[in-house]
């Protein structure tokens, strides 16, 4: 644990950095910085027209919708965040403890699933649940009504959708702070009269919090920029930030207005951030290491 | 608790791990207050046994009694033993008061009753009272140590197992933390189950040691027993450096007679308790500790039992000077440690007589 | 056609951009990324932008054989955007361009492409129905041609006749019954779907518009919403819901929708054009052009390949491509033609489509009714 603190003030390693440090800034920074430009400037017969003025953030401040789909955006962020994490504690933890001779296979299995293309697999989603999908027809079946389920197209699709395309990204993360925790801290619980239960709320459970914190605010983050799944899945009708964000470029043409609010989530995102950050900072500060 | 009857009766456990048998017939009984120290090599079993008592593995045959329960199919969470773990295994995430008080909040005891025994503990183990708040991170080794030591001892429990808590730190602290579980011990009267790979450091601390090797228990006794009367080679050689020479005994009614190439004797007979048990006439290793054996250089110095050879190198170790010492008829070099001093008594190629005490020496089996 | 101003929108068309490189890729296309180039070896070489279909090499290859020309192609995947791109100066770097009719128009006037004289193409234009006959209006600005249009179709709805009549849809009404509550398609396709909206609330979308229209336009839309089941980007996705019936319409597509599945035996899925109300026609025709950039060092050959590309041989071959099938405007073609190629294209129907249809153009207010298209989306859910 204490391997960890690399000093800002080792020149070495500052020097050693700068080349790398030097190429982000001038690939996230100047495109940052252009994008905020192009928010100050207006639109005509598709056009930008350099004017200046600060119309698109009066428009983003004055609309109620684009704030509405943020707000649905963060929620459904939120939710995710809370499902993808309350899923992957219990996976990791077996794959941890319970699945040492298989481990490997499905760590395999969980890397292929996350390889394979997001598109096809939210299009697999559709087959499956579709009125007429695999889903129903197994369900009719067995002996319930026609579409006994109807959950495509609508935003419960859609957190579906985005569980199950960023669920790898928690399980790993939760996986390998589990993976970290030295087992011997488990059976000093068990030693010290713990069940099972207990020691996995009293111990693994807080030791594996970088890993949920991490998991999360990755998580979050890539929910932030979902469109596949809201508009597959989600049959369109609700969409979220950047189906707005690549409509407003796309299909109305109006740079301006995409950068404004692709800042607007820009914003949300670094928040987010750096809200996560300070609390792990705080968390681990209490414990004297960084 | 009764003196006679053993707080640990474990008998003849087997343990394998797939087709790796780890422990082969292994007894042994810990009585009441008793601090007893399992020792061998790395792999010898040791760890396996502790973590049978520990409940945190099952044994494969035999049985285990500890506190007069049946602890076979018994989880770890319910056995009257408490372990310190060779990495001491702390809580990152919770304060030293947390630590020291996780057993008694299991236990659901009173707040107060934590607060106090938790106190009490660190007081006992001479840890600040300030460094309650603080997180194991934050403290020295020997600390952690010491909060180890009290987090296992707090819900006073009838065994406490060490798994080599010390093997980690270095010489000078080791030492200190050795007299202070010493002194630990004495004050709580727990029995103590002690794994080390430190022979020394067992025979510091234990009232009796277990010497184990490839899964077997090889010797168990007194600290003076298995130094001044190991059963074999193995258990001999485990401690410091000692003089092995090949020997035929033979045992005629209420006695042994040796002979070895090198070595005379006046009259080269040992009483029957100068013999490892179940020693049989026939060839044998016979045992002088290198302490033991008087150099000289002029022939005058008589001892009952001489060898006589050349120095072949000496060292001076300080409070000793260690002599090697090369003996015609006997394949290895004979170790010789004689009192320190500024003027060592012989030189390199020297020829020098090495006598000593008939009473000193034991015969043992030969491995 | 569809892919008129919807770029990525029009997924089951881009969807291939998607699966090839993820977004990062769709995104270079978006911004205009010139890829596609190749290395020039032979005598000419040629820069073409044009939408996909256009660059099939069936179609290309010959050209460049005959004509010792290289071809580097650049797909467009929003009109907007490629018009965007060649009016900030690209147009220097092509020579050819294939896009939505509305979008080639207007680059004669902006000095984008050159004019076309009629009288150089009279042998193309003798070729196609008298529709399209020189002066072809949508395609004229002060009696000067901008192109020469070389693929069209029609948008209105598109039903599956197993489970709906025909006549039901003559007219947009079901798209507000009750009774069709969540089992309408809408596609996301920018403006496509707003058209026919308007104009079934009786406004024509494609002159200037005051607040109480766009009024009227957004009550449509928001009716509208209230019976959507899904507002679809990807083609299969709405095909897939028309075809088991979960979609009794797909909203805002047409001809494009249908071709493919025609193709495969379908006949029973039909794209019609509701009846005009009110005086007002209800079906929209849309058309692709094809036209030569201002300032190209080979005149000669780009105007060949505009011939090239109106000839009925590659009409026929463009008409007919793996995504979607469309009409041409030549009459040549149409003997080349099979029956079963007439009928996937609804040949027989297309004058009465025509006859009942305004041709699509870029609306002057086209930016307010997208957003009034998001807001009331936003607030549908």
């Amino acid at each position: 644990m204490a391997d960890q603190r690399k000093s800002w003030r080792d020149r070495g390693l500052m020097l050693a950095t700068l080349p790398v440090s030097a190429l982000m800034l001038f690939f996230f920074l100047v495109p940052l910085g252009l994008t905020a430009a192009l928010s100050f400037q207006s639109t005509k017969y598709y056009r930008v027209v350099w004017s200046w003025d600060t119309g698109t953030w009066i428009d983003v401040f004055t609309h109620g919708h684009y704030w509405s789909i943020m707000l649905q955006t963060i929620t459904m962020a939120l939710a995710c965040v809370a499902l993808c994490i309350i899923i992957s504690l219990p996976v990791a933890y077996a794959l941890v403890n319970r699945m040492r001779s298989v481990e490997n296979h499905v760590k395999v299995l969980i890397v292929f699933a996350f390889l394979t293309d997001a598109v096809l697999k939210t299009f697999g989603w559709v087959l499956f649940l579709d009125r007429t999908g695999v889903m129903n027809g197994m369900l009719e079946t067995i002996g319930f009504g026609p579409a006994a389920t109807d959950i495509l197209f609508n935003p419960g699709a859609t957190l579906l959708g985005m569980v199950y395309n960023l669920l790898p990204y928690t399980i790993f993360t939760i996986y390998l702070s589990l993976a970290r925790i030295d087992r011997d801290l488990v059976l000093a619980a068990y030693d010290a009269g713990a069940s099972r239960l207990r020691t996995f709320w009293e111990v693994t459970l807080p030791l594996s919090r970088p890993g949920v914190i991490a998991g999360g605010v990755l998580v979050f983050v890539l929910s932030l920029g979902v469109f596949l799944e809201s508009k597959v899945m989600g049959g369109g009708t609700s969409p979220m930030a950047a189906e707005l964000i690549r409509q407003t470029f796309e299909t109305r043409v109006n740079w301006p207005l995409g950068a404004a609010l692709t800042l607007v989530v820009i914003a949300i995102g670094v928040l987010t951030l750096g809200g996560a950050g300070a609390l792990f900072l705080h968390l681990n500060s209490r414990k004297g290491t960084a | 608790m009764n003196e006679k009857t053993p707080i640990i009766d474990a008998r003849s456990i087997d343990k394998f791990y797939g087709g790796y048998q780890a422990l082969k017939q292994v007894s042994l009984s810990v009585h009441a207050g008793e601090f007893v120290a399992l020792v061998g090599p790395s792999g010898c079993g040791k760890t396996s046994l502790l973590k049978i008592l520990a409940g945190f593995e099952d044994l494969s045959g035999g049985s285990l009694t500890i506190d007069g329960h049946d602890m076979v199919g018994v989880p770890s969470s319910a056995r009257p033993t408490r372990m310190v773990f060779q990495k001491l295994a702390l809580f990152p995430h919770r304060t030293v008061h947390q630590n020291i008080a996780f057993p008694l909040k299991l236990a659901r005891r009173p707040k107060e009753e934590i607060d106090r025994r938790v106190g009490e503990m660190m007081e006992l183990m001479h840890l600040r009272a300030a460094y309650a708040t603080r997180y194991p991170a934050q403290l020295s080794g020997g600390e952690q140590q010491r909060v180890a030591l009290a987090r296992s001892m707090v819900s006073q429990p009838s065994v406490l197992l060490l798994d080599e808590p010390l093997s980690a730190l270095d010489v000078k602290l080791k030492k200190s933390l050795q007299a202070e579980i010493k002194r630990l011990h004495r004050t709580v009267g727990t029995s103590f189950v002690h794994v080390t790979h430190d022979l020394e450091e067992a025979m510091m601390l234990a009232d009796r040691i277990c010497v184990m090797r490839a899964g077997r228990i090889l010797q168990t006794g007194a600290p003076s027993d298995i130094y001044f009367r190991p059963v074999n080679g193995f258990v001999a050689g485990f401690i410091g450096e000692t003089n092995l020479l090949p020997t035929r005994i033979e045992r005629p009614a209420g006695g042994l007679r040796f002979e070895a190439p090198g070595l005379s004797c006046a009259e080269p007979v040992l009483g029957t308790d100068q013999a490892a048990e179940g020693l049989e006439a026939g060839e044998a290793a016979l045992m002088i500790r290198p302490e033991m054996i008087v150099l000289s250089k002029n022939a005058a110095d008589d001892g009952e039992c001489v060898m006589e050879g050349r120095v072949e190198e000496f060292f001076i170790k300080g409070a000793s000077i260690q002599y090697r010492v090369n003996v015609p008829g006997v394949e290895a070099a004979v170790v010789a440690e004689v009192p320190g001093t500024s003027q060592p008594p012989a030189d390199v190629g020297d020829n020098v007589r090495l006598s000593f005490a008939r009473a000193d020496l034991f015969v043992l089996h030969r491995d | 056609m569809k892919k008129l101003m919807n770029g990525m929108a029009g997924m089951g068309v881009d969807r291939r951009t998607v699966l090839k490189g993820g977004t990062a890729a769709a995104a270079t296309a978006a911004f205009g990324g010139g890829f596609g180039m190749r290395p020039a070896s032979a005598a000419t070489s040629m820069r073409y932008m044009c939408w996909e279909g256009y660059d099939k090499e069936s179609i290309i290859g010959p050209f460049e054989k005959a004509n010792d020309a290289e071809l580097s192609i650049d797909l467009i995947t929003d009109s907007a955007g490629g018009f965007a791109k060649l009016a900030a100066g690209g147009y220097r770097d092509f020579d050819v361009v294939s896009s939505d009719s509305p979008w080639i128009a207007r680059m004669g006037p902006a000095g984008i492409c050159e004019y076309l004289d009629d009288e150089e193409f009279a042998d193309a234009y003798a070729s196609f129905y008298p529709q399209f006959r020189a002066p072809f209006a949508p395609l004229q600005f002060e009696g000067k041609a901008t192109g020469l249009p070389t693929r069209w179709g029609w948008v209105g709805p598109t039903v599956n006749t197993k489970f709906d009549k025909l006549e039901t849809w003559s007219s947009y009404d079901p798209c507000f019954d009750p009774a069709y509550k969540d089992k309408i398609c809408v596609l996301d396709w920018g403006d496509w779907p707003i058209m026919p909206m308007a104009l079934h609330a009786g406004i024509n979308p494609y002159k200037e518009l005051d607040d109480a229209e766009l009024k009227e336009i957004r009550k449509v839309l928001r009716a509208l919403f209230k019976n959507t089941r899904a507002l679809v980007g990807d083609l299969s996705v709405a095909q897939k819901g028309l075809m088991d019936g979960s979609f009794r319409a797909l909203i805002g597509g047409g001809t494009y929708c249908t071709s493919a599945l025609r193709k495969d035996g379908n006949d029973h899925i039909m794209s019609i054009v509701p009846e005009p109300k009110d005086g007002l026609n209800q079906g929209i025709i849309w058309m692709e052009a094809t036209g030569v950039l201002k300032g190209t060092d080979n005149p000669d050959l780009a105007k060949d390949l505009v011939r090239h590309m109106v000839s009925p041989e590659v009409s026929v071959d463009l008409a007919w491509t793996e995504a979607t099938c469309n009409l041409v405007p030549s009459q040549d073609a149409e003997d080349l033609f099979s029956d079963e190629q007439k009928s996937v294209l609804q040949m027989d129907y297309m004058w009465e489509a025509w006859d009942k249809s305004q041709f699509h153009d870029i609306a002057p207010n086209v930016d307010e009714m997208l957003a009034i298209f998001q807001e009331e989306l936003a607030a549908a859910n």
